[in-house]
């Protein structure tokens, strides 16, 4: 046993159901791996060393008793420090959260918990999931495993470090315009935005009702998918939670592509925006792999890129700012500068630009059905940019706007982040595969079988994974 | 209030009404950004959009009860 701290979720099952490899064992070779180099990458929040290993010797007791639970029994994962995790501080990585006490486990923590998942930790974000890399609150941000010095994404930034680094095999994210496929392209992992509803967001600090998502957050797609299943399902707590259940995404995983009919959104990122060549080039050729596995591939027209972007905006800032508004007016001083920004555009939108914003979003959803009614999904960049210095302000608030991932996000439809090499300066591409509400097995379908034929998904081979600093010259600048 | 441009004196009546004055003290260009962010008109819908004809969400009572 070499490498534990990159095997996947699926591996690790594998080992662990038949007893060559002991949960406790894999724990605390992760924990050992943090302890070492996430003083560099600043992932974690808190770690939760003995109750991960209380949970891994459980998960190592049932599992020789002959009661394995599942693909997740005994597998290690951190949480977003947004989701509520019972007698722990849900921070947001905000110091206006930082003595609050959760009083029971989220309905995703629950999930895993009865999954018999071993829980590592609490993971850094922006914000309260808005906001970006700050430098002015109690903990420092996230910083990139492929280096250092770039943004890693966000707002779902730890757990997108956290897994590039080795310090997990899954994660969970959350994502209102892109928080969870932002740092799966950035970090070079694999991150879902499931169907609105899919997957209960009680227990999850909101930031904008009708916009926000649970997602998983991995290395591979296979991984991602499992836990998906682990995760989705009704929740009487939850108003939006769905009562349709999550399809069978593990049972044509790997049907291939042969006869599927595929969109590709090219004006996204050919005329509504300008983007780096390297990431029109990871598409492309991304694109080739998938008509060479046997898919017909076209592209298709939505509205613009900024009209997306204006609704999702306009939607976020409105509902965001009803959660936090007597913060904003009381104490905007304890904000992070980035976070506040963003915040305070939504006193100033009326209740009409906000009703006004639902309607555009009805008519973008019907458009965006009319135009994959033939297709079984579409693709499009995820971020249009690389990422950018982390701590260079002007060039995170460029990468806002320079996405295609909130469009996801205004339809509620299922969209996967998933690697598509490098670029030139070594940094990881990816593109979003989306597709209609609950069709997360045929996303995830063609996600596996593209990820399997351009290798491009981080590995047990050291090809694949970026090299860690161990002591940073520039960590005690934080 | 659909136009974007803002008077300094309309900025700082309009941060009273909203109870912005401490951010405005504070942060006077962030408070300003977030004006003329807030204030300007959402862009066209597609063409086939009818405004009247298309409500925004639908409030369904039904969603909001427990399973017994």
């Amino acid at each position: 046993m070499t490498d534990l701290v990159y095997l996947s979720v699926a591996e690790g099952a594998a080992l662990l159901r038949t007893k060559k490899l002991s949960p406790v064992e894999w724990t605390k070779a992760l924990l050992d791996r943090i302890a070492a180099f996430d003083p560099s990458y600043n992932a974690f929040l808190v770690v939760t060393a003995e109750r991960a290993l209380d949970e891994a010797k459980a998960a190592e007791a049932e599992i020789t008793a002959g009661k394995w639970r599942g693909p997740l029994h005994g597998v290690p994962y951190a949480a977003k420090d947004i989701f509520d995790v019972t007698g722990m501080a849900t921070t947001c990585h905000s110091k206006i959260r930082k003595d609050h006490r959760a009083t029971a486990d989220a309905f995703a923590i629950h999930k895993l918990t009865e999954a018999g998942a071993v829980f590592m930790g609490k993971v850094a974000l922006h914000e309260f999931a808005t906001g970006g890399p700050a430098f002015d609150l109690p903990w420092p941000p996230a910083r990139n495993p492929w280096n250092r010095d770039l943004h890693p994404g966000g707002s779902s930034s730890g757990s997108g470090a956290a897994l590039a680094a080795g310090f997990v095999p899954m994660a969970l994210g959350t994502d209102t315009g892109g928080s969870v496929r932002n740092p799966a392209t950035c970090c070079g992992i694999v991150g879902i935005k499931p169907t609105y509803g899919a997957v209960s967001l009680s227990g999850v600090f909101p930031l904008t009702h009708s916009l926000d998502h649970v997602g998983p957050m991995t290395r591979t797609v296979e991984d991602n998918a499992i836990a998906f299943h682990a995760i989705a399902g009704h929740d009487p707590a939850d108003p939006t939670s769905t009562r349709q259940p999550a399809g069978n995404c593990l049972k044509y995983l790997k049907a291939g592509l042969k006869g599927l009919r595929i969109g590709v959104i090219e004006h996204f990122y050919t005329e509504d925006a300008a983007a780096d060549p390297d990431q029109v080039r990871g598409i492309t050729d991304a694109i080739d792999v998938l008509r060479g596995l046997g898919a017909t591939v076209r592209p298709i027209r939505v509205s613009p890129l900024p009209l997306w972007t204006d609704c999702n905006r306009t939607i976020h800032a409105a509902e965001s700012f009803a959660i936090h508004e007597r913060d904003v007016r009381e104490r905007p001083e304890d904000f992070a500068m980035l976070t506040r920004n963003r915040l305070l555009p939504g006193a100033f939108i009326s209740a009409s630009k906000y009703i006004k914003a639902q309607q555009l979003r009805a008519a973008l959803c019907r458009q965006f059905a009319e135009a994959t009614r033939e297709l079984d999904a579409v693709v499009t960049l995820s971020s249009l940019l690389l990422p950018c210095k982390i701590d260079d302000t002007a060039a995170v608030l460029k990468t806002y706007d320079q996405q295609a991932r909130l469009v996801f996000n205004v339809t509620g439809t299922p969209a996967v982040s998933v690697p598509t090499g490098f670029s030139r300066s070594g940094m990881p591409l990816a593109m979003q595969i989306a597709g209609r509400s609950f069709a997360e097995p045929m996303v995830y379908r063609i996600a596996q079988a593209y990820c399997e034929a351009a290798g491009t998904c981080i590995s047990t081979d050291p090809k694949t994974q970026p090299r860690l600093l161990a002591a940073p010259s520039t960590a005690a600048a934080e | 209030m659909s136009d974007a441009s803002i008077s300094p004196e309309q900025l700082r009546q309009l941060c009273e009404q909203l109870g912005l004055q401490r951010a405005f003290k504070l942060y006077p260009d962030a408070v300003r950004a977030a004006a003329e962010r807030g204030l300007r008109p959402l862009g066209d819908p597609p063409g086939s959009h009818v405004a009247t004809a298309a409500p925004a969400a639908v409030f369904n009572p039904a969603r909001f009860e427990r399973d017994p």
